[in-house]
């Protein structure tokens, strides 16, 4: 009987595994793909990294798309905290059912809606205010941050009113000030919510076509504009090979940052 | 701590700004097209040539394209929309400059009759020039169709899918139809032997008819997934644009998997799509936009794009340096009394669009 539930455990747990594992894995072996096809196999070849490497408009894009995902992560993270510790902390305060709406509303606001008016709202500031001069990076980065911030704020105040205030009070008691308080409890307290925000937010802008297609400006194409724009003469395996090296450094991102939370866990206990 | 969040900001926000006339000095020209529309050397040549520096940006949709124009200083110099339905309404609400043919030297180059077709949705071709053009025919996996039609099947023909009992036996090895009720209705028109520039719902009730007889066999409706279904020999019939199928056939041949895919320009003739290099009215650098137009139209620029894309060029003078392969593949540059059959898609009314995408809606939904 016990037997018979871990081999089904088992099971599952491969299944699961499969589930989310076996379409990157097939994404990368098909970088080494000889042929154009994606998916067809015919021997194998590094010549698409080859091509990759020249080929200046996919890598352009990639970087700013990897700026341009940082900026609004961190970004999102500072705006996200200040809007969920306002939710969370301040109680009732005149204005709060408005201000509850507008954080959530681009969490249900259909995509090209946002797009749409935002690009309207920068056409207008340009035409009063003379600022944006030029879309491009600042304008995706705003953009990407009005509704980045919102799930970011979903994340962290439920962290913040799961938090056992009375640890904070004891600190306030013993003299320190708010901000010190913020600083040395708050934010090691809740610091699994700030990363999962932030790279929530980091996947966010880095996946995101439709917003930034209408908040782009001339010189500046995301990756996944690029992406899309290319089925127009055929996806090439270089967004495979790509794709291969963005999991390659992610997970190796990963690994490290494991490692080094398990030492400083290691030295914790140790001490 | 808000404070200083606002003062970071700020300063990014000035430095931004700071930035952008510092390159304004330089030459340059913003292009904004479909992802890998030109040659490999090409904006490299033409930088050398003209000192102008080229960026070229990418959009996935000639909707993205529309949006970014009307809602205004979208920032380009040079866009590329398909003429028809894009260009022509484009034009229509006076989105583009008009060309100084002063500048544009290089229009001898191009093919009278192309200019003409295009001076019905631009009138004196006063803002455009013709860039890559193509047809919108059928694609077949041939051993797949003869194994289901037999050998002496009338394949030139679009009876081959429009009647039922073709349709039936095709439908075990897959029929693909584009998501496109313009181009669809068009083609099932040309079937009946009806005005595709028709203004009766009777016509369009006719059409809808003809795609409800072979609805049961159809696989799917979509607008680029054949490309690899066909290559694949998934799917062995597709309704698609020339420059994807072709590449399909490309792509089958490189992968040697034994699928022989062949473009067919129907003989009841096929649509004709052409995409256009025009100016926005409110386009920063329209000097320079001129010289990337005229610069295209040079004809050994204009036929290593062709070579590279595989779609024919607006060009008469590149003709004979556009690779033999391209040139002389029918699917590409089709003979002349094929081209006397291709046809533009029509200027319909509204109530008459409304009309026909509520009947397409139907054929999809199989009601």
């Amino acid at each position: 009987m016990r037997r018979w539930r871990s081999f089904s455990l088992f099971s599952v747990l491969a299944f699961g595994y499969a589930f989310l594992y076996v379409p990157i894995l097939s994404l990368i072996v098909y970088s080494f793909n000889e042929s154009r096809l994606v998916t067809v196999w015919a021997g194998f070849s590094t010549k698409w990294y080859g091509e990759l490497l020249q080929n200046d408009q996919i890598l352009s894009a990639a970087w700013l798309s990897l700026k341009i995902a940082v900026l609004n992560a961190s970004g999102s993270v500072v705006l996200g905290s200040l809007a969920g510790l306002v939710l969370a902390r301040f109680g009732r305060f005149r204005g709060r059912t408005a201000f509850t709406t507008l954080i959530t509303a681009p969490l249900v606001m259909p995509e090209v809606i946002i797009g749409l008016s935002l690009l309207l709202m920068f056409v207008t500031l340009q035409n009063f205010i003379g600022w944006p001069g030029e879309r491009g990076m600042t304008t995706i980065t705003i953009a990407h941050l009005t509704f980045s911030t919102a799930y970011v704020t979903v994340v962290i105040q439920s962290r913040l009113s799961q938090m056992d205030v009375s640890i904070e009070e004891a600190a306030l008691d013993l003299g320190a000030k708010p901000a010190k308080v913020f600083f040395v409890i708050t934010v090691p307290v809740i610091a699994p919510a700030l990363v999962a925000g932030w790279l929530l937010a980091f996947t966010l802008s880095l996946d995101d076509l439709v917003i930034a297609s209408f908040v782009s400006g001339p010189g500046a194409s995301t990756l996944p504009m690029v992406v899309y724009s290319s089925v127009r003469l055929g996806v090439s395996p270089q967004i495979n090979a790509l794709a291969t090296i963005i999991v390659c450094i992610v997970t190796v991102a990963i690994l490290i940052a494991g490692f080094i939370m398990h030492r400083q866990e290691k030295q914790r206990r140790n001490a | 701590m808000r404070t200083a969040t606002c003062a970071a900001f700020a300063a990014a926000m000035t430095c931004s700004l700071a930035v952008a006339p510092a390159r304004a000095a330089d030459k340059v020209v913003h292009l904004y097209n479909w992802s890998d529309y030109i040659a490999e050397d090409t904006l490299e040549t033409f930088t050398k040539e003209t000192g102008i520096k080229a960026v070229y940006d990418v959009y996935d949709s000639n909707e993205v394209l529309e949006a970014k124009l009307l809602a205004g200083k979208s920032g380009y110099d040079v866009v590329f929309p398909t003429a028809r339905p894009f260009a022509m309404r484009q034009i229509k609400s006076g989105l583009y400059r008009k060309l100084d043919k002063s500048k544009l030297p290089n229009l001898k180059n191009m093919d009278p009759g192309l200019m003409k077709a295009l001076a019905s949705i631009d009138p004196g071709n006063a803002h455009g020039v013709p860039y890559m053009w193509g047809t919108t025919g059928i694609g077949i996996n041939v051993d797949k169709v003869k194994a289901a039609l037999g050998e002496s099947a009338d394949i030139g023909s679009l009876a081959m899918i429009f009647k039922p009992e073709n349709a039936k036996k095709l439908a075990a090895c897959g029929i693909s139809f584009l998501d496109d009720q313009e181009e669809t209705f068009a083609m099932a028109l040309r079937y009946l032997g009806r005005d595709v520039a028709t203004k009766n719902k009777t016509d369009i009730d006719a059409a809808a008819e003809a795609f409800k007889a072979i609805r049961p066999y159809i696989k799917y409706f979509h607008g680029s997934q054949y490309i690899n279904d066909l290559a694949n020999g998934d799917i062995c019939v597709a309704h698609g644009y020339s420059g994807d199928i072709l590449q399909a056939r490309t792509r089958a041949a490189e992968a040697k998997n034994g699928v022989n895919i062949r473009y067919i320009i129907p003989k009841e003739g096929a649509v004709l799509w052409t995409d256009m290099m025009l100016i926005p009215k409110d386009a920063p650098n329209p000097a320079e936009a001129h010289a990337y137009i005229n610069f295209i139209m040079k004809p050994e620029v204009v036929a290593k794009i062709s070579n590279f894309v595989s779609y024919a060029n607006a060009n008469k003078a590149a003709n004979d340096l556009v690779d033999p392969e391209i040139r002389n593949d029918p699917g590409i540059y089709p003979p002349d009394e094929v081209m006397a059959k291709l046809y533009m898609l029509p200027d319909n009314d509204q109530a008459l669009i409304r009309y026909r995408v509520r009947a397409w809606t139907r054929v999809k939904t199989g009601q």
